[in-house]
């Protein structure tokens, strides 16, 4: 955020003045009144409804205040499948480490560069039902994985990759790696290619190494970019629905508190206790959220 | 360009160190990125199996097992006329088209406000695009389909625009962080010459924004091409349906017939592979500042 | 009795008529007074949508040449159904999707007539009915039993068809020591093939009245009662190691063809599984059908019941051509047939496949309607519960339970079920 230092400009300064404000409020106009009509509003309804009883049909709702609050947070066993979040959490940190890894690595240029970039990024352009069925299909007993490892001869390892409590959430979280690291590694290229090329010249004529231009060139410029990412993964992993609920329809213990919250709603019929769950998520991720801000602000200073 | 001269240099530079490490790190590196691409295509490679095999072969062969007829299009000739793609191409174009246009219209205008001017409720402007990525949408689906239906805009292709069109914090995050790369000196220097703010971001802005605007549109595009779930909610009409409905055709609550998705899945990747192949250069051509120099 | 109904309709709905803006032309009837006009109609059938649907589109069309019927189909219909119920726009005719209660359906719904005449003529009028009006005619009645491999079954020296849930699990064991083929495979991985379990509460009790008294109960899942014999076979067969090797994986699309080409021997499904399974099998007379092992007395019961049920949208602006749909499907349309079901009208034929229990003399059991008064009691303590009757989830626990990714016992999960229920059973009775 760097705005203008108003001393360049002599002329119409008062008609840029004006002109600013006309600027600002156009043009955040429209996407403001979609972010309200189509995000804040239901958000909004959505907090009215955590405070009804209402089978999601028709209108004989009632009022019970923070009913459907005390029933989550007097029943441990809502919050339980938090703990399903965790996988997913270490998981994401692995999908970044990886997408900045090879960002960097790329972008200090190799050979077939087009081919790599395009091969990692394929799996974000594939459909969601389309990788839960491929992947049910790859860790399937005899399937592509055990297939796999049997031919590099580490048939030792072969398991029962979902059906095996232990496991099973490392391999829905792997899905997720594989289906979103292409993602981070994308916008962590764009970022990377838009440091100026002076600055690298200039610390190639100073003698900086690889990793110092990583160290003090790259990351300073894309912290931002990471951060949001880190933000965006770290909630994703809280809110993690899709992979799980194609996958395995959230059993065998690899229920997540969206699909908890999905099932309250369109199974049980319960859509004010779903809506009520909806906010609570929603305020475990902003907790989250502004733990992570407050923590990146320490770092900057 | 200016990028080429760097890796020319920083290569030349490795390499007079001349030691035994640049090329054990370089061998290594290698081995990672075959590693990766393998394991990013591996399970694709199963799909497009799938995808040439005919139901009864589908039903009694491995995942890995290969297709005992390369050319066996059968399933991709029933994916295309049954789950009627054709139509659903050009849907999903015009949709994708139209919001996609929007979105990034709106994206980069957003953007260049936050970004060239101070005030008051900017931080709150953002915090809001941030908080509607906080939300899951699956949990806010009967609200927003109220709200949808009271704009009569239920069953219309109008519903899908809308809906994909709205700006998400990542768009105007990756705009954000390359208006920051532009240097302010641009937009004052035209000041100078009594150009409006208008004409600054339609003349200056908006044309090197070209590798963000990229970025921007096979991100927002590749969301709005997989999502099945906005057509199946909102247009529900056949005449509406996109490609990524078509899927579903072969899906039936009594059984899925995985050959014929698999076909689909594969007809559907296509188009996007060919967009991404053809604009990949831009996205990563990163920024060249002769235009300034 | 449909004739007339309908000229009552069609009188009604143009008394309103005025009511309707746009008038005659679109909705209602042509100027000569035939049905005519646009109708859009809700199905759950994507894989049949643009092949047998749109065949019966035409041949519904050389009676009614002057109505256009629209589909729309989707997946997950009850889901999006219900979202759409919100609003006025959910089709004209429709399957009444899963979790409209009883004193709802009317709301929503076109009354169809009184249940006493409607029976007269239809099957299972009263699963979808309220205070003696019925809103839905079931697109067919599924019996429930046990699909099987005969040849297996043979093979595996297995010459009467077990009648109790102990001999089911020898026939098991002996499929597993003489043959290779998978004894039980539950589909797991699929969910909803899971609750084609529950239906055999009736089988095991064969009692018509048996659900209704659900109501009446603080431990359906005490031992000895059908909830707990049903699921206990579930559990000693995966216990046993009578099922695949690892169920979360399962295929239901491929299953289908490993029952007819006999890799899995048996699976428990509704009727309409059958024809699927026989289309795909090397030899169709393979494929056999029995009844739940129980029996009371000796008299084996195997549960029958409406599938969904189709209606008219009471918001819709073309009742008349809506509901000549309605009857032309339910009647004419052989869907039923189609789908391996029995017609929903009475004394239609009995399916091929549902002969052999015809002729072992089984006694199919279908549900009496609820009480006056205790309408929908059942669903709203399994609601109110989160226990999940037709849901997969406590199925999954179980079977989880059995191949020992949980430290619970079957008896655990079955307490558990009591508590949930005793509990909401005191919200939700007087």
């Amino acid at each position: 955020m760097k705005p203008i230092k108003r001393e360049v400009p002599m002329l119409g300064t008062a008609s840029y003045k004006v002109q600013r404000r006309i600027l600002i409020g156009t043009f955040l106009l429209a996407p403001l009144a979609l972010l309200f009509v189509f995000t804040l509003l239901p958000v909004l309804n959505m907090f009215y409804y955590s405070l009804l009883e209402w089978k999601g049909l028709g209108d004989n709702t009632r009022f019970v205040g923070l009913g459907n609050y005390s029933r989550i947070f007097s029943n441990p066993e809502y919050f339980s499948v938090l703990t399903v979040s965790l996988y997913y959490l270490l998981g994401t940190f692995l999908q970044l480490a990886l997408a900045l890894f090879f960002a960097t690595l790329i972008s200090y240029g190799v050979r077939f560069r087009e081919f790599f970039k395009g091969v990692m990024f394929f799996p974000f352009l594939m459909n969601g039902v389309a990788i839960g069925f491929i992947f049910l299909y790859f860790y399937r007993p005899d399937g592509t994985l055990d297939s796999f490892l049997r031919l590099i001869g580490a048939g030792d390892a072969v398991r029962y990759w979902l059906r095996n409590p232990g496991l099973i959430n490392i391999s829905l979280a792997a899905t997720s790696v594989w289906r979103y690291m292409g993602f981070n590694f994308v916008i962590f290229l764009g970022a990377i290619q838009s440091i100026p090329g002076e600055i690298y010249d200039a610390a190639a004529i100073d003698g900086a190494n690889k990793w110092q231009q990583f160290l003090y060139i790259i990351y300073p410029s894309i912290k931002r970019i990471v951060q949001l990412n880190l933000i965006l993964a770290i909630n994703g992993a809280i809110s993690v629905f899709e992979i799980p609920y194609i996958m395995t329809g959230g059993n065998n213990g690899s229920r997540t508190f969206v699909i908890q919250t999905v099932e309250t709603a369109f199974k049980y019929n319960k859509f004010g206790l779903a809506s009520a769950m909806a906010v609570v998520l929603f305020f475990i991720v902003l907790l989250v959220t502004g733990m992570q801000n407050l923590f990146f602000k320490k770092e900057d200073q | 360009m200016v990028r080429n001269a760097v890796y020319r240099k920083s290569r030349v530079a490795s390499i007079s160190q001349g030691d035994s490490t640049a090329y054990l790190i370089r061998g290594l590196s290698y081995a990672l990125l075959i590693m990766a691409a393998f394991a990013a295509l591996l399970p694709i490679v199963v799909v497009l199996f799938a995808s040439l095999k005919t139901p009864a072969e589908y039903a009694q062969s491995g995942a890995l097992v290969l297709p005992q007829n390369w050319l066996n299009l059968e399933n991709y000739r029933r994916a295309f006329t049954e789950g009627n793609m054709l139509l659903g191409f050009l849907n999903t174009g015009i949709t994708m088209a139209i919001s996609l246009f929007g979105a990034v219209v709106l994206g980069a205008m957003a953007a260049y406000v936050l970004s060239r001017f101070a005030f008051p409720g900017k931080r709150l402007v953002l915090m809001l695009f941030l908080f509607a990525t906080l939300v899951p949408g699956v949990t806010t689906q009967v609200a927003t389909f109220k709200i949808v239906n009271a704009l009569g805009l239920y069953n219309t292709r109008m519903a899908g625009i809308l809906l994909f069109m709205g700006t998400d914090i990542i768009s105007i995050y990756i705009f954000l962080q390359f208006l920051d790369s532009l240097p302010v000196s641009l937009d004052e220097s035209a000041m100078l010459e009594g150009a409006s703010y208008l004409t600054i971001f339609r003349r200056i802005i908006m044309p090197l924004l070209k590798p963000a605007i990229t970025t921007v549109l096979i991100i927002k595009g590749v969301g709005v091409y997989n999502n099945f779930y906005t057509p199946f909610l909102y247009m529900p009409k056949p005449s509406l349906h996109m490609v990524s409905t078509a899927l579903f055709k072969f899906q039936g609550p009594y059984g899925s017939q995985w050959e014929v998705i698999s076909a689909a899945v594969i007809i559907a990747t296509i188009p996007t592979l060919l967009i991404f192949i053809t604009l990949q250069k831009y996205i990563y051509n990163g920024f060249t500042q002769g235009a300034i120099k | 009795m449909k004739k007339v109904l309908t000229a009552v309709v069609v009188f009604f709905v143009l008394g309103m008529g005025s009511l309707f803006a746009g008038g005659g032309d679109e909705a209602g009837r042509s100027s000569d007074g035939r049905v005519a006009g646009p109708i859009t109609v809700l199905t759950n059938r994507t894989d049949l949508v643009d092949t047998l649907f749109a065949d019966y589109a035409r041949r519904f069309n050389q009676i009614y040449p002057d109505v256009q019927v629209n589909f729309e189909a989707m997946t997950d219909y009850s889901g999006i159904v219900k979202i759409r119920m919100n609003t006025k726009d959910y089709g004209d005719v429709l399957l009444i999707p899963d979790g409209v209660t009883p004193p709802q359906l009317g709301d929503f719904f076109e009354p169809l007539g009184p249940t006493a005449e409607m029976a007269k003529k239809y099957l299972m009028p009263t699963e979808q009915a309220y205070q003696g009006t019925t809103y839905g005619i079931p697109v067919s009645v599924n019996a429930n039993g046990i699909v099987y491999n005969k040849r297996i079954f043979r093979e595996a020296g297995i010459t009467e068809l077990p009648n109790t849930p102990e001999g089911f699990l020898e026939a098991l064991e002996a499929i597993k020591a003489n043959t290779d083929a998978i004894p039980y495979y539950t589909n797991y991985a699929s969910g909803w093939a899971l609750t084609q379990w529950e239906a055999h509460r009736s089988s095991v009790a064969g009692d018509p009245d048996f659900v209704n008294s659900l109501a009446h109960t603080d431990a359906p899942f005490a031992p000895g009662e059908p909830h707990y014999i049903v699921y206990k076979l579930m559990y000693d067969i995966v216990a046993r190691g009578l099922a695949e090797a690892d169920p979360t994986t399962t295929d239901w699309e491929s299953s289908k063809a490993r029952l007819g080409n006999g890799e899995i021997a048996t699976m428990v499904l509704g009727s309409w599984a059958i024809p699927q399974i026989q289309a795909l099998a090397d030899d169709p007379s393979d494929v056999g059908y029995m009844p739940f092992p129980y029996n009371n007395n000796g008299i084996v019961s195997a549960a029958s019941g409406g599938d969904y049920k189709l209606a008219v949208n009471i918001h819709s602006k073309n009742k008349p051509a809506a509901l000549a749909w309605l009857y032309w499907f339910v009647e004419e349309s052989g869907f039923a047939k189609e789908t391996g079901g029995i017609p929903p009208v009475v004394g239609g034929e009995v399916p091929e496949s549902l002969q052999a229990f015809a002729d072992l003399g089984v006694n199919f059991v279908s549900n009496n309607p609820a009480p006056a008064g205790e309408e929908g009691w059942v669903d709203e303590i399994d609601r109110e519960g989160e226990i999940g009757l037709w849901e997969p989830n406590f199925k999954a626990r179980i079977i989880e339970a059995a191949f020992g990714a949980r430290n619970e016992t079957f008896d655990q999960i079955m307490a558990d079920l009591n508590e949930d229920w005793k509990a909401a059973r005191a919200v939700v009775t007087p």
